[in-house]
């Protein structure tokens, strides 16, 4: 069959042996590649319910979406999926009761992997000293890694190149953070692209696995030469000259967001507790631009360039490898009320450079700074740092601290629900995650509908990317398995749609039924692991702040979301689902339409 | 029609672009002596992305056989003859054969020149001003390929057979990583050739890494 590679490579670190495997065109047509094809492997490997997420039996999967190698414009993201080390059931029924993770990419390992021949990488097994996976083409070999131990992302993405003597490897590799066991580390590459949510990188780090590097030199074949190239044609028109994508998002990336969501109260500003931050000006897109960006940096074949480098200026002067994000900006700037540009950029280099999830740490810091602020704990429990409110130096401790996983670092390490556990008095109300996974930097209040609902039913935890309706969700599901890329796709002309793409390049003639049902098989096959190891509708829940606490500014002020409404939104949710109204539990009947059982 | 020399400078001098670097104190037009002006492919490094589009063009132009060649279709960029390099801190740099004027590979062929046809195993195609390999004389030494990759672009790698393959052959005039680079970071230009001073992608990473990322320059 035309347009996949047919095999996945599998590396045991164990044994240290690796082998491939064939993969079916019924496994292609059922779950196309990505985040979908990773999490029907994870179902046949996971087969004991409760296994231990940082144990040798957990696979950690690098799955490209079915469309990376192709020129298509943003279309060449990486799915790590595996076993969530961080979310928690409420009520486990056994010790290690935890989601499904996965956590997306982009940059250009995705190709490269496609390119050696491969549909995806699965690790299994640990290794007992670090190593990396060495792949050239059908050359794989586990090497000794104990010389990178402990080096930072930047560092190493420049100590691999050397190792393996030619730039044209790609790699993909933790950060010491993850090494240490960082529960929200992230898998990195380019030493600023991360696959940050989830704690891929932690488990990646419990395998002693400190980077995959690969290079491959196979052509990409498509089922139907023409249409492919007819698709191409319309997505390279969505980017032209005059277009939105170019003219404005180009401008300032996802950071355009910034202004965009504190002006509408949508921003997450002082531990989620307020939407709108009065400091945005300072740090938005504009600021950025003119003060600290110099360059704009593209993933493989990407026609919009979101991600920016420069150079900071003052105290916190140097290069900068990662220009504030939305995510980024909002998490260490207006949820730690820090509207110091430079600072902002120093904590985002530091952060990236132990390989740590941003939207995680910004929450874990803004949780303590508000228990700090209330006088929950004192600067002995934070090992002396006084964490208040708006400052960088403080944070910049914090985050080394936690880096190192020393003294608070080691439990700031954790997590939101952990810190909340330990600390107690109520501090539960405020601790912002769903099922143990922090909240990203979209706030709830006045947006919970569609919001809430993206938080309280994504499969890894709350998260912002899963959609906040049944359709959206199995269409971001369905963009994640061919590894689209979100942000730039939706600026892709109306007539463009992916099933076409599928057709052209490996024949599936997939009618508009059976394409969003992929996407919900998808979705639903996430969700039923998740039900198996204990999770039911109880642990969709929202934390009670946003119940509670109203803002005291911007649009939305003085407002609480209503409990009983927003039960009876989920209740419609669960309906049109084919869940079970009480438990949340995918009916037998849901699981057999979709092939799932 | 040539570039003038004032537009030259300031889009093409190391500070703002430019894989070949002009030597700021000699004149132009005119008082040149030897050839006339060639057009070679000039990248913008203030305007480049990294994001690989012309390697995948290049390649999937080179590969394609259907005869439909516009738009292109899926090519792996690892059989391009232009190549981006991305270095840290993030910096890409486009490279693709620079026509140098003095041809180092050619004179690193230690095959000797023919009789008939007054050329090494490596040699440059005048007409189109490409450097070209003669497959039946070529003994596969890899010679060029080194002198290539010490001294200018380094572009020059081994087919399967070890023949030198990666030169550019300009697309029959018409560039196609030019036509389709997303961001207008590669254009089709005439240069004097005698005035230009070729660096290694690794030079030119030093001399932006200087410009984009230490206090002095800003």
């Amino acid at each position: 069959m035309k347009g996949v590679n047919g095999k996945i490579l599998i590396a045991d670190l164990t044994t240290k042996t690796t082998y491939t495997r064939m993969l079916s065109e019924q496994e292609y047509k059922l779950y196309l590649g990505g985040r979908g094809l990773g999490m029907k492997l994870l179902s046949e490997y996971l087969t004991d319910q409760g296994t231990d997420p940082l144990g040798p039996a957990n696979p950690l999967m690098f799955m490209p979406g079915l469309l990376c190698g192709y020129p298509f414009p943003s279309s060449s993201r990486t799915c790590m999926v595996t076993k969530s080390p961080i979310t928690k059931a409420s009520k486990p029924t056994k010790q290690f009761a935890s989601t499904v993770s996965y956590s997306n990419m982009g940059g250009f390992i995705g190709p490269e992997i496609k390119f050696a021949g491969y549909d995806g990488i699965v690790v299994i097994g640990r290794s007992d000293t670090p190593v990396y996976l060495f792949i050239e083409n059908e050359r794989v070999e586990i090497r000794d890694a104990q010389k990178f131990k402990g080096m930072t992302s930047n560092m190493f993405d420049e100590a691999i190149i050397k190792e393996v003597g030619d730039r044209r490897f790609e790699s993909a590799y933790i950060g010491p953070g993850a090494e240490r066991g960082v529960s929200y580390g992230s898998v990195m590459n380019t030493g600023a692209r991360s696959a940050g949510r989830g704690g891929t990188g932690c488990v990646m780090g419990a395998k002693q696995l400190k980077a995959i590097v690969v290079r491959g030199s196979n052509n990409m074949e498509t089922a139907d030469p023409l249409l492919f190239k007819e698709l191409l044609k319309t997505a390279r028109l969505s980017f032209g000259a005059d277009s939105e994508s170019k003219t404005n998002w180009r401008y300032g990336g996802t950071a355009n967001a910034l202004q965009y969501s504190s002006d509408r109260g949508s921003q997450a500003v002082k531990n989620f507790s307020e939407g709108t931050f009065s400091g945005i000006e300072k740090i938005n897109a504009h600021a950025a631009r003119s003060r600290v960006w110099k360059r704009d940096m593209a993933c493989f074949t990407c026609q919009l360039a979101c991600k920016k480098s420069g150079f900071a200026k003052g105290a916190y002067g140097g290069v900068v490898n990662e220009g504030i994000e939305y995510e980024t900006g909002t998490m260490l700037g207006a949820n730690l009320l820090i509207d110091d540009l430079d600072g902002l950029h120093k904590m985002i280099e530091i952060a990236d450079d132990y390989g740590i999830d941003i939207i995680t740490l910004g929450n874990v810091l803004g949780f303590l700074m508000e228990c700090y602020d209330k006088k929950l704990i004192n600067t002995e429990f934070l090992d002396g740092i006084e964490l208040n409110w708006g400052l960088v130096e403080p944070c910049i401790s914090m985050i080394h601290k936690i880096g190192k996983m020393e003294g608070i670092g080691a439990e700031a390490a954790k997590g939101v629900r952990h810190l909340s556990e330990i600390i107690g008095n109520n501090s539960h109300d405020f601790a912002i995650h769903v099922k143990g996974h922090e909240l990203a930097a979209w706030n709830v209040q006045g947006y919970a509908k569609s919001l809430g609902i993206s938080y309280t039913t994504a499969n890894r935890g709350a998260c912002h990317m899963t959609g906040g309706d049944i359709n959206g969700q199995n269409l971001s599901t369905l963009r994640d398995s061919l590894g689209i890329c979100s942000f730039a796709a939706s600026w892709y002309r109306n007539d463009l749609h992916f099933r076409h793409l599928i057709k052209a390049i490996t024949g599936f003639d997939l009618t508009e039924e059976e394409f969003m049902e992929t996407g919900e098989r998808i979705f639903n096959l996430e969700r039923w692991l998740n039900c198996r190891e204990g999770f039911d509708r109880d642990d969709d829940a929202l934390p009670e702040r946003f119940f509670k606490d109203a803002y005291t500014s911007g649009p939305h002020k003085g407002v609480v979301l209503d409990r009983t409404e927003f039960n009876s939104v989920m209740d419609e949710y669960y309906k049109n689902r084919g869940w079970n109204l009480i438990t949340g539990i995918p009916e037998h009947g849901t699981l057999k339409r979709l092939h799932i059982i | 029609m040539p570039l003038s020399r004032k537009d030259f400078i300031i889009n093409s001098f190391w500070a703002s672009s430019g894989f070949i670097i002009l030597n700021r104190t000699e004149t132009v037009a005119g008082t040149l002596t030897g050839n006339g002006p060639i057009k070679v492919i000039v990248a913008d490094y203030d305007r480049c992305t990294g994001c690989r589009t012309c390697e995948t063009i290049c390649s999937a132009f080179k590969t394609d056989t259907s005869g439909d060649k516009s738009p292109h279709g899926p090519g792996n960029c690892e059989q391009s003859n232009i190549r981006v390099w991305r270095f840290m801190p993030p910096v890409d740099i486009p490279v693709t054969c620079y026509l140098c004027h003095d041809t180092p590979c050619v004179a690193s062929c230690p095959v000797s020149v023919s009789a008939e046809t007054g050329r090494k195993a490596l040699y440059r195609d005048e007409s189109k001003g490409t450097i070209v390999c003669d497959l039946n004389r070529c003994i596969g030494c890899q010679s060029c390929a080194e002198t290539c990759k010490t001294e200018r672009s380094g572009v020059i790698y081994p087919d399967p057979e070890g023949s030198p393959t990666g030169m550019c052959n300009l697309c029959d005039g018409q560039p196609q990583c030019v036509a389709w680079c997303p961001y207008e970071a590669l254009s089709f230009v005439e240069i004097w050739p005698e005035q230009t001073k070729y660096s290694t992608p690794q030079i030119i990473f030093e001399q932006l890494k200087h410009k984009l990322y230490t206090i002095q320059s800003h």
